[in-house]
């Protein structure tokens, strides 16, 4: 049995728990509720030739990224990194919290995913921004919570990723 | 923990025992469950059997052994019965113990404090982004307007350029104008040998010469509160008594002939002077603007007539009026009387020459 480890890493209330919901439950709740610790969740991922459990933990987001725990990450395979489109700010809190997981533990696959992309009125990540980080050859992902988009497919790029 | 007296020993363990639900599981090399108990039960991991992998048993557990640093403290873990454990992880040999213990009201706590305030910060995120957001459409809407007013004056200047300022006004107030006035004085001015000359001195010297003259009608006519109507070729056309009406548009308009001539003088062009032949007329005419998108504000009626054919007949440097603009003028300018010319389509005129 193939299991890994995946961590949701992000500033607050971008939403990693919504993202996880939609993707282990397929439901979504317009209600915030913050996350305090860590909440494990479980999903397989079946390719052709074999199939990955992925375990989602589902970290608290900071918004001082000081007080994160990056012990948390251990033995993670694979990080999926959250930024909420309407608040450019989240991009640096997403990055800053990888370089860390990267410092501690090393470098490990990742997607990045720019969540809310509902919200197209309020949205404040411009188009070349997101080119340029596709540019260097990462995952990145416009995700919606809310609908779904785009939600399943980045989560099973990265499965991929790790099972390799 | 040797200095701790027995009853304070005996009431931590209690405490972790019976407070906060202590639980263990000892792992051993092999990453196998070796041996479990304390409050299991109340995490819902009761079934965990011995022997077996704990990381296919515990799916936290993926990934954490073996772990270089212990021990290892991971706070606030929910699991999946819903309670939220700190799990507390240190080694014995090459076997690690689990210790678990109750963290849920901790959590629930904590939970509610940071939930008002991210929530107070994610409020406070939103009225900085809207009120960024009414700055830009406050400065675009200011800028547009700007933008609206500037091209309205332009746009007024440019039909103060072609239209008196009254018939302007009545023209956007979308008004047909076509108004009959009984009393005011025709000037028709040009340069005497204007073809001669511009084909001698060249385009450059010509257009100069054109420019200065029509500045120099355009500045008097505002000095003496005439209008100037328009040009033809080198020929302007001017009035008094229009748009508003006045008794002396004869006075007003001899004073304006006499300083055109006096301004054509003092200029020289390619070494001359310029010589005027001016005729002045006084009467009846129409005044109206035709055309809608390109406005013609124009006078008509014989009076415009006789005074352009005086002008013709006039001499270099010559002034010349009409009886009827000589009776208007008065003992104030002195004229020399013409005698009665034959003016095409007219008949015979008796004219005068305006001296001063």
């Amino acid at each position: 049995m193939l299991q890994k480890k995946i961590c949701m890493l992000g500033g607050f209330a971008v939403g990693k728990t919504s993202l996880v919901r939609r993707f282990v439950q397929s439901i979504f709740s317009e209600n915030y509720l913050t996350t305090v610790g860590v909440k494990i969740d479980k999903k397989s991922v079946a390719f052709p030739d074999k199939t990955v459990d992925l375990i989602l933990w589902d970290l608290a987001g900071e918004d001082d990224i000081g007080s994160f725990r990056v012990s948390y990450v251990r033995g993670a395979t694979g990080l999926v990194l959250v930024v909420d489109g309407t608040r450019p700010a989240t991009l640096a809190v997403a990055l800053t919290l990888r370089e860390r997981c990267e410092a501690e533990f090393g470098a490990m696959p990742f997607i990045l995913l720019f969540n809310k992309s509902d919200l197209a009125d309020r949205w404040a990540i411009p188009e070349g921004e997101i080119d340029e980080l596709k540019q260097r050859g990462w995952q990145v992902y416009l995700t919606s919570a809310l609908s779904g988009e785009h939600v399943d497919d980045a989560f099973h790029q990265l499965a991929s990723m790790v099972a390799k | 923990m040797s200095s701790l007296p027995k009853e304070v020993r005996s009431w931590i363990y209690d405490f972790f025992s019976n407070e906060r639900f202590a639980a263990y599981l000892k792992i051993d090399g092999r990453q196998c469950i070796k041996s479990k108990g304390g409050n299991l039960d109340f995490y819902g991991l009761s079934s965990l059997r011995i022997g077996e992998p704990v990381s296919q048993q515990l799916e936290f557990m993926e990934g954490l052994l073996p772990c270089p640093e212990l021990p290892f403290h991971m706070p606030m873990m929910e699991l999946p019965g819903g309670h939220v454990a700190d799990l507390h992880f240190f080694g014995d040999g090459d076997s690690v113990w689990l210790v678990f213990l109750d963290a849920t009201p901790e959590r629930n706590h904590q939970q509610r404090l940071q939930q008002k305030a991210y929530e107070m910060t994610l409020l406070q995120e939103r009225e900085r982004q809207l009120n960024a957001e009414l700055q830009s459409t406050n400065e675009a809407l200011r800028d547009s307007q700007e933008g609206l007013s500037r091209e309205y004056r332009r746009a007024e200047s440019l039909l103060l350029n072609i239209l008196p300022a009254s018939i302007a006004e009545r023209l956007k107030a979308d008004e047909q104008i076509a108004d009959n006035h009984a009393e005011v004085s025709v000037l028709f001015a040009d340069i005497v040998g204007f073809t001669e000359r511009a084909r001698s001195v060249g385009a450059t010297t010509t257009l100069a010469i054109l420019n200065y003259f029509f500045r120099a009608a355009d500045l008097l006519s505002e000095q003496h509160g005439c209008e100037k109507i328009k040009t033809i070729g080198d020929c302007v056309m001017a009035v008094a008594g229009l748009p508003v009406a006045r008794s002396d548009h004869a006075q007003a308009l001899a004073n304006y002939a006499l300083e055109l001539r006096e301004a054509a003088r003092r200029e020289r062009f390619a070494g001359e002077p310029l010589s005027l032949r001016i005729g002045i007329h006084s009467g009846p005419i129409v005044a109206g603007v035709i055309g809608k998108r390109r406005f013609v504000y124009d006078l008509w009626g014989d009076t415009v007539n006789l005074a352009a054919r005086i002008q013709k007949a006039a001499q270099p440097d010559e002034i010349r009026v009409s009886d009827a603009t000589h009776e208007l003028l008065g003992p104030d300018f002195a004229c020399d009387p013409l005698g009665e010319t034959e003016l095409r389509g007219t008949g015979r005129v008796r004219m005068w020459r305006l001296r001063g």
